[in-house]
């Protein structure tokens, strides 16, 4: 079983594994009736996740601690919040003390997740953030236009099959001079899986199905913001890097985190012999010296400002009172 | 059924009012004291609060009789 899975590994050393391009439709459909996520799927996988999730879970505690830190950077203060999905509690937990937030509204599309970030909140007695609770999709956000000074969405919005809506969407419930903050997960992201899946299946089945959904790539993340119709975008990129015992862990953790598969034309069935198959490839494919396997995790964020008219923007074309010559002659010689 | 104090159903009235809409119109919600749900008139469906959390998917909406969305007097309008 094992010299079937090496043979290919050798065999296909010369030139990069396979490249994975699967088309990114949400990006291409301005009226989305493709749908590419199993929305229902994912509450349901984030229903267990809710479940198995623990308390502290090292990767969204970084990322949500990530994305709040840009609420340093802004002298502004947020009086009301809207949180949406993804890791909602390691975001909830931390927001205290950031950025002047007294009112929260805490939102996701899974009831037992929403349930938890409430027992949570009523266990820490933190009573100083008036905080409420509301189950919605974020595709279809039940938020009033200009009512909310601050959209937070921490690894949640990869998962929207019409993902400029929903962000058009957030745009629309910010106030002006309201701030939208959003990390999604990148197209970088599970790229040793994304080989060792296509090998296996190759190898086992004689073809392959998308097992990891597509993702946004960086580029496309500024362009998404302008589309959306935010002002002064701004697009960062951080990878990290995890290590666990095998792949079957890497599996445990997207589980607890509620980000397995969720598009709605997967297979629904996976042989034990490809899984297998997969993580001993994974294994012989990316396995470090000491015997843990890396995953790697590529998070963007973005941030964007609605429209004020107290931001800066350029000025109008041709309203220039000085020449580029004449600062040439001024500054010129002196370089 | 559950029963929800006075003080969480003014809060939730609040939220109502200041923050939350129909997810599929965006227009103003409704809450009914009766059946514990937000309703949405322009379309006529109501959405569920379960444990004092609303629950505004699409897919947990229900679709009004007309007998029921016609005599919206009884209730608190927001």
């Amino acid at each position: 079983m094992m010299r079937g899975a090496l043979f290919s590994l050798f065999r296909r050393k010369t030139k990069p594994p396979f490249c994975f391009s699967a088309p990114l439709f949400f990006f291409t459909t301005s009226t989305s009736k493709l749908n590419i996520f199993d929305r229902q799927l994912k509450r349901n996988q984030r229903d267990r996740a809710a479940w198995l999730m623990p308390q502290t879970d090292p990767l969204l505690h970084t990322v949500a601690h990530n994305l709040l830190d840009r609420l340093q950077d802004c002298k502004k203060t947020f009086p009301s919040a809207l949180c949406l999905g993804g890791s909602l509690q390691a975001v909830t937990r931390s927001i205290r003390g950031h950025g002047g937030i007294e009112k929260l509204i805490v939102m996701d599309a899974s009831h037992d997740m929403v349930q938890r970030c409430k027992n949570d909140y009523h266990a820490s007695n933190n009573e100083n953030i008036e905080t409420t609770f509301v189950v919605g999709d974020e595709e279809f956000l039940p938020i009033k236009e200009s009512s909310v000074d601050l959209v937070i969405s921490c690894l949640g919005l990869h998962w929207t099959n019409d993902l400029p809506g929903a962000m058009i969407q957030s745009m629309l419930a910010l106030k002006p001079d309201g701030l939208f903050l959003a990390a999604i997960l990148g197209g970088e992201t599970l790229k040793e899986l994304r080989i060792a899946c296509t090998i296996a299946q190759m190898e086992r089945e004689g073809g392959i199905s998308p097992r990891i959904s597509p993702l946004a790539q960086v580029r496309d993340a500024g362009n998404l913001l302008t589309r959306a119709g935010f002002n002064l975008p701004g697009v960062d990129v951080d990878e990290y890097t995890v290590k666990y015992p095998s792949a079957l862990e890497l599996i445990e953790h997207l589980r607890a985190m509620g980000e397995t598969n969720a598009l709605s034309q997967m297979n629904a069935m996976l042989k034990r012999d490809t899984a297998l198959a997969t993580a001993a490839i994974y294994d012989s494919m990316f396995a470090s010296e000491d015997g843990t396997v890396p995953a790697t995790f590529q998070v963007i964020y973005m941030t964007g400002w609605k429209e004020h008219s107290s931001q800066q923007k350029p000025k109008r074309r041709g309203s220039a009172t000085v020449s580029f010559k004449d600062i040439q002659k001024q500054f010129g010689n002196q370089s | 059924m559950v029963r929800v104090s006075k003080e969480l159903m003014q809060k939730a009235a609040t939220l109502v009012s200041d923050f939350l809409v129909c997810p599929l119109s965006k227009q103003p919600l409704r809450y009914c004291q009766e059946s514990n749900s937000l309703i949405s008139d322009a379309i006529a469906v109501s959405f569920p609060i379960k444990n004092g959390i609303p629950c505004l998917v699409p897919r947990d909406g229900k679709i009004l009789n007309e007998e029921d969305a016609s005599k919206p007097d009884n209730d608190t309008n927001l």
